[in-house]
């Protein structure tokens, strides 16, 4: 996955930094990085779960954990993206809350409204994956993409992935399987 | 190589379908560029404006405690090797192994020295504060954990034998010349005290010893002026007993992880 060239001007500070402050208990810094990663986060999860109150749950949930485990990321490995790192702890804290409400467990929102089919000028961002992953990618069937999506994007485990999707854990294991044999054949 | 466009993003955020490798890039590119990250918020409609303002409400209560420190490496690290029950029988055992020097120092040459006399049985109070039910608190705790077993039991030995022995060097090293043969006891009954435990418990295997060296060294000592196990032409028979005895731990590690559960 390409990185792009960084934009960002010099007097701005990162979300990293901002995590490092909010460690040390600034609350202006913490407040600073809700507003920045807050609506990107809410979309993120809306599109895994339909219900708006699970996803306020699992946010509130999430920057509770952010605030309070700031420390751990400021002392953890140097490099690592904070905003990767806000993520983590939402998919999981997203599998946590489905897993807490098996028994009435819905899927997720996917299939929604479809959209139109971008024009050709918009797949300018196609560029950022490589054109070979890209096709092997939109080739590939949807329920297999969605498991894929699940454990490489999302970094979740099979176990994980299951309850994310409402499937029982052998079809995510055949279905990873599929997807990599599919991956495999359209790159090769 | 660009940015998301607005076609796709205002599609992102409405929740539809877009093109499996589509979504990958968006989703990936969102995580790391902060100005789409941005945009995303400008064409957010109002759901998602009241969703995260409805969470911030909530949350703001919760951020008047302060984040929790931030875990310390050192300290960490060192929970790995120590307890800190073992704190007080490591200060214990400096200051013994200090005091005996100071003896030794005093009474210069006229009785059989101090610093050899302990240097047995010092580790051995070590070993058995870093791994005994009365002792530590945490005992069950400890024993429970998947760490439990030989390996925890030799790192809490090397955490206490590893002071020990630098206040014993640096003992033989003031008082004379000495300094290789005085460790051999001591690994011996540090490396008894484990092999022995694995028959009776670390607790009873420490008061046996510490009964062997009261019979079979002071007593001597203090009645005849010197025991034969303590000449420095022993040394080799010392060594044959470290090996003996950390051939017998090697051979039953496996009741270590039993014997955490018993003792």
């Amino acid at each position: 996955m390409g990185v792009l060239p960084g934009v960002k001007s010099p007097r701005e500070p990162d979300e990293e930094r901002l995590l490092r402050r909010a460690a040390r208990g600034d609350r202006a810094a913490f407040e600073e990085l809700y507003r920045r990663t807050a609506p990107w986060l809410a979309v993120r999860l809306r599109r895994r779960c339909a219900d708006d109150q699970i996803v306020a749950e699992v946010m509130q949930e999430t920057y509770l954990a952010v605030w309070r485990a700031a420390g751990s990321f400021a002392g953890g490995v140097a490099g690592g993206s904070a905003v990767g790192w806000v993520w983590t702890i939402a998919v999981r804290r997203l599998v946590d809350a489905f897993r807490r409400r098996a028994h009435h467990a819905q899927p997720p929102a996917e299939m929604r409204v479809p959209l139109s089919a971008p024009a050709a000028e918009e797949e300018a961002l196609a560029g950022t994956l490589g054109d070979s992953v890209g096709d092997a990618l939109r080739t590939l069937a949807p329920e297999l993409r969605q498991v894929l999506q699940a454990m490489v994007l999302d970094g979740l485990s099979v176990r994980e992935t299951a309850i994310l999707l409402g499937l029982p854990e052998g079809t995510v294991k055949t279905r990873a399987r599929r997807a990599r044999i599919a991956m495999r054949e359209a790159l090769s | 190589m660009g940015h998301v466009s607005e076609h796709l993003l205002a599609g992102y955020v409405a929740g539809g379908v877009l093109p499996g490798d589509q979504e990958w890039a968006v989703e990936g590119h969102l995580e790391k560029c902060g100005q789409c990250r941005a945009r995303l918020a400008g064409a957010a409609g109002p759901s998602v404006t009241d969703l995260v303002g409805g969470v911030w409400a909530g949350l703001e209560p919760h951020l008047a405690a302060p984040p929790q420190p931030r875990p310390r490496r050192t300290v960490a690290w060192l929970r790995g090797w120590a307890t800190p029950v073992m704190v007080p029988w490591l200060l214990m055992v400096i200051a013994v192994g200090a005091l005996a020097v100071l003896l030794d120092q005093i009474y210069d040459g006229s009785r059989p020295s101090f610093v050899l006399l302990l240097s047995p049985v010092l580790p051995v109070f070590g070993v058995a504060a870093s791994w005994t039910r009365g002792l530590d608190p945490s005992y069950e705790l400890t024993a429970a954990t998947p760490r439990a077993g030989l390996e925890l039991v030799l790192r809490r030995t090397t955490a206490v034998l590893t002071p020990v022995l630098a206040v014993l060097l640096a003992a033989g090293w003031l008082t004379g010349a000495w300094i290789g043969f005085g460790l051999l006891p001591s690994l011996a009954f540090a490396t008894g005290t484990l092999a022995l435990g694995t028959f009776v418990g670390i607790a009873w295997a420490a008061s046996i010893l510490i009964g062997l060296w009261l019979g079979a060294l002071v007593v001597p000592t203090v009645s005849f002026g010197g025991s034969v196990l303590l000449a420095p032409a022993t040394w080799p028979g010392w060594l044959a007993a470290v090996a003996v005895f950390a051939g017998f731990i090697v051979f039953r590690r496996d009741t270590f992880t039993r014997l955490a559960a018993q003792h």
